[in-house]
């Protein structure tokens, strides 16, 4: 199978990335270290080619009532140049197709999902679209637009510093659209992201979008690549689709606060209300390692307590912050003791940790 | 100490003997030396743990004596001869990154004992090892 490549690729190459493969696209895994990467992020900037995510428009006047019948956040509450915050599309089982992030942009609205789950998003909606004879365009603009994401506490000095000044004043999960640079109007600017950090994230032509990704790693942004984005968000507690979330779970398992209390009919709603009514026998956690712990506790690792086994790692790595093991995972939720001592087994060998609450690193 | 350099950037010293697994192998007396070459910790990158046997362990060809965690994966280290661990660098467990500074030096990993110090001989020569990773490097 040939792997699909950023727009930046090119960028990338002269970088000396080394690339790796994520959701059947090439990206850059790394630049120099992904701990180096990590930390530019915490404490100063980081910039990150994000062009595998998905991104697909709806628009017709349909879009909003089509919309809100699919996923379960209230967008009546998302005002025209504002992020819906994480919501998803659940299927009937109230399982998650995808965690995704809406644009309301006026007359239409822009969905950002993941790589993995682009195709699969995009017939989803088809199907309903069909199925209920909406009258929306839905259309697929993943190769039209690159998409970077700037991100650390310096963010909004660099964006000064090369001249995009109209979007210092975005609030959290606000965008403008047609935003002019020195290179040509980009698609759209939003202050938000997925490490922790503030910063903006950039939508708009390759051309023009590469050279801002070259101009701010000129004026000191550290080229950052997929390892640390997960390190990153990993010490949020954000979670990533295919491994701490899928079709089998829901947002009630896994805390993924997606949904609006009190709305109703979007598709997985009678399921989800059932489920919340029943209560759930697992549930999403976090866990740290104890600093002397080498071993880094990894995806399907177990969780035990006095030699029971009570959970699964979904997500673990190494804190470049925490400078230790840190994971997440479900447990039993008779287990699901936050504080509680317990141990991971990895690869036959027990390691004491303690189950800790989200996000795993704060600030300050 | 005179060394070959694969396809510009994997340095391969050529006073050791290699496996195909990346392993280094350095006669000293009655004892080898292992550790990971340049060409290995440069594709784990940020090592941040590591975990090893016990000195003492009797170990055949093949068998773990250590794991690297790095950021990017876990690896496994395998013994490249039969015989028993007579020592692990301790000094990794506060400071693995050692391993991406100086993998041929002060990064080593343990020390074996080798039931027939022969074995060694039948590992890749340097020359063998270089063409190993360019191989790898071009499929």
């Amino acid at each position: 199978m040939t792997l699909l490549k950023s727009p930046l690729h090119d960028v990338h190459v002269e970088l000396k990335a080394s690339f790796g493969e994520f959701a059947s696209w090439q990206m850059p895994l790394t630049y120099t270290s992904g701990i180096k990467e990590h930390l530019a992020v915490r404490e100063n900037a980081g910039i990150f080619d994000i062009s595998h995510m998905g991104r697909i428009i709806v628009k017709g006047d349909e879009s909003l009532t089509f919309l809100q019948k699919l996923v379960p956040k209230d967008l009546s509450e998302v005002p025209p140049g504002y992020m819906s915050g994480p919501t998803a599309f659940l299927n009937e089982n109230a399982g998650f197709k995808d965690d995704v992030m809406l644009y309301n942009m006026g007359n239409k609205w822009l969905i950002v999902c993941n790589a993995v789950n682009r195709e699969k998003i995009l017939g989803w909606l088809n199907h309903w679209k069909t199925k209920w004879g909406a009258n929306v365009e839905i259309k697929d603009e993943t190769f039209n637009i690159a998409m970077l994401a700037l991100q650390g506490p310096n963010s909004a000095k660099y964006m000064e510093e090369i001249g995009l000044n109209t979007v210092l004043d975005l609030q959290m999960l606000q965008f403008k659209t047609n935003v002019e640079s020195k290179y040509g109007a980009l698609f759209l600017v939003s202050r938000s992201g997925w490490t922790g950090e503030d910063g903006f994230e950039i939508l708009g032509k390759p051309e023009v979008v590469g050279r801002i990704f070259k101009e701010l790693v000129e004026k000191g942004v550290t080229p950052a690549g997929l390892a640390a984005r997960d390190t990153l968000r990993l010490e949020m507690g954000f979670v990533l689709y295919g491994h701490d979330i899928d079709e089998n779970i829901t947002p009630i398992e896994a805390r993924y606060w997606v949904w609006t209390p009190g709305k109703k009919g979007y598709v997985g709603y009678e399921a989800l209300i059932k489920k919340l009514k029943k209560g759930v026998d697992r549930i999403r956690i976090g866990l740290k390692m104890k600093k002397k712990v080498k071993a880094i506790p990894r995806e399907g690792d177990k969780i035990v307590i006095e030699g029971v086994e009570v959970g699964t790692i979904t997500s673990g790595n190494y804190s470049p912050t925490l400078k230790r093991g840190i994971a997440m995972g479900y447990i039993n939720s008779r287990h699901a003791l936050i504080g509680l001592g317990v141990e991971v087994n990895i690869r036959g060998r027990f390691y004491p940790g303690k189950l800790s609450d989200f996000p795993l690193y704060k600030k300050g | 100490m005179s060394e070959i350099r694969v396809l510009g950037e994997y340095v391969v010293l050529t006073d050791r003997r290699y496996t195909e697994t990346d392993e280094w192998v350095k006669v000293e007396g009655d004892i080898v030396i292992v550790g990971v070459t340049d060409y290995a910790q440069k594709k784990l990158k940020d090592i941040v743990g590591v975990v090893f046997e016990e000195p003492g362990k009797k170990v055949s060809k093949g068998d773990v004596v250590a794991e690297l965690e790095s950021i990017k994966s876990r690896g496994e280290i395998y013994a490249p001869v039969a015989g028993e661990i007579v020592e692990v660098n301790t000094r990794l467990e506060e400071e693995p990154d050692l391993i991406n500074s100086d993998p041929y030096g002060e990064g080593w990993l343990v020390k074996i004992k080798p039931n027939n110090i022969s074995d060694v001989e039948k590992l890749l020569t340097p020359e063998q090892y270089a063409k190993h990773i360019e191989k790898r490097e071009k499929s």
